[in-house]
């Protein structure tokens, strides 16, 4: 029993000496300058930027460590681990300060770059503008040009009609000189040509040599307006039948026809008629009036080739 | 006699040199200790150690004061402690103001980018 009792302190007091003796000491210090070392340890960016840092740390933790496992007083191995816990925070600072810088150089580039794309975007717009007014001036000349061409062409037609109004007006001036060589007269039906009596031999259908100048003449007319045609019309006085008298009016007729026609006047552009004793132009009464009456009148077409009838 | 005197003197010139050498080994190291302690303060004071890390830096300074007294004191281990102390504790303060200055200027820097880049994306469309 008290064998026992004895063993048992005896084993408690071997227990407590053993504990203090065996294992290093530690502090709450060291074990926190500890864990400090080993985040310093697992930050990539203390081995990249603070390896000398962390090199003096590592010595200061082993010094540390050291008087722990050699069992120092309490105080010195405080002491040692307040240096090394200060090494390792300024080993963290350090490499901070140092990413920092990094990240300064990088941001200082990617600046650059973006100014660089400002000037160029700007530089693009002013470009593009520029464009935009050379091609705004190139249609506004172009439009100018345009419309001193159309100018140039309205002149042009201006003037083209102006000559046309002179052709026309000579034209219309020049067939009036000639009408009034043919002794034409102007009625409701338009300009009318008698060719007399004269110009055909008595009773006869043919022209003389005065009657053909004269038809000569109205062809010429009738050549130079080409627009126009002519009606010719017979008549006759009232001596002998009427039938001859109607007959002899068209063969007359159909004579100046002819002779048109030999001088090359188309057809279709002379229309005959004979009408006899009818529309005589004055009293049969005397040989002279008679004569007056046995004519030809030649209706000249106005511009559209349109003749009114008798 | 004469040797034996001669032997006499030069044991006494090396007790001397001992206590001399000493003596110095132990005063020295102890001024240059807080003279660098001491200037690592007044470099970290310089480099804004008060504004970006004042724990640090009045423990640095707290612990120079204590080191000059124990100089006073004539305390040399003391001083020596302290003002490997201090040392530290100024070179960790002088390296947060310097991380803070770069993290400072990485931050300015980061907004002016993201400030450009607004302005690039307005003015690209």
């Amino acid at each position: 029993m008290k064998k026992h009792y004895s063993t048992a302190i005896v084993l408690a007091i071997a227990t407590l000496v053993g504990a203090c003796s065996s294992g290093p000491r530690t502090t709450s210090l060291l074990d926190q300058t500890r864990s400090d070392y080993r985040m310093a340890q697992g930050n990539p960016q203390v081995a990249t930027y603070a390896p000398l840092e962390m090199k003096q740390a590592g010595d200061a933790m082993a010094q540390a460590n050291d008087a722990a496992n050699d069992n120092d007083s309490a105080e010195k191995v405080d002491k040692l681990a307040y240096l090394a816990k200060q090494q390792i925070a300024l080993t963290q600072e350090v490499a901070k300060q140092k990413a920092a810088e990094a990240q300064v150089a990088n941001a200082g580039k990617e600046r650059d770059q973006i100014r660089l794309q400002q000037r160029t975007n700007e530089a693009d717009q002013a470009k593009a503008s520029a464009q935009q007014a050379q091609l705004a001036a190139q249609v506004a000349q172009g439009e100018a040009a345009d419309a001193q061409r159309r100018t140039q062409l309205a002149q042009v037609e201006a003037a083209d009609a102006q000559r046309k109004t002179q052709d026309a007006q000579a034209r219309a001036a020049q067939l009036e000189a000639q009408l009034a060589d043919l002794a034409a007269k102007k009625t409701a039906r338009g300009m009318v040509i008698t060719m007399g009596d004269v110009l055909f031999g008595t009773d006869l259908a043919r022209l003389n040599a005065d009657g053909m100048r004269s038809a000569q003449k109205l062809a010429d007319v009738l050549q130079q307006n080409p627009e126009r045609t002519v009606l010719v019309e017979g008549f006759t006085d009232s001596t002998g039948a009427t039938a001859h008298n109607q007959a002899l009016s068209e063969r007359r007729a159909a004579a100046v026809q002819n002779a048109l026609l030999e001088l090359g006047v188309a057809r279709e552009r002379v229309a005959i008629r004979g009408y006899g004793e009818s529309y005589p132009v004055a009293a049969n009464d005397t040989a002279q009036n008679r004569q007056l009456n046995r004519r030809v009148e030649i209706v000249l077409s106005d511009n559209s080739g349109k003749i009114s009838n008798r | 006699m004469t040797r034996n005197s001669r032997q006499w003197f030069t044991v006494l010139c090396g007790a001397a040199i001992v206590l001399t050498v000493g003596c110095s080994s132990l005063k020295t190291p102890a001024t240059a200790d807080v003279a660098v302690s001491k200037a690592a303060v007044e470099n970290a004071a310089g480099a804004g150690g008060a504004q970006y890390a004042p724990l640090e830096m009045n423990a640095a300074r707290e612990k120079m004061a204590l080191a000059n007294k124990a100089m006073v004191a004539k305390d040399y281990k003391l001083a020596i402690e302290l003002a490997s102390q201090a040392e530290a504790d100024a070179k960790l303060a002088r390296s947060k103001a310097n991380s803070a200055k770069a993290q400072a200027a990485a931050d300015a820097l980061d907004d002016d980018i993201r400030v450009l880049r607004i302005e690039l994306d307005r003015t690209s469309k």
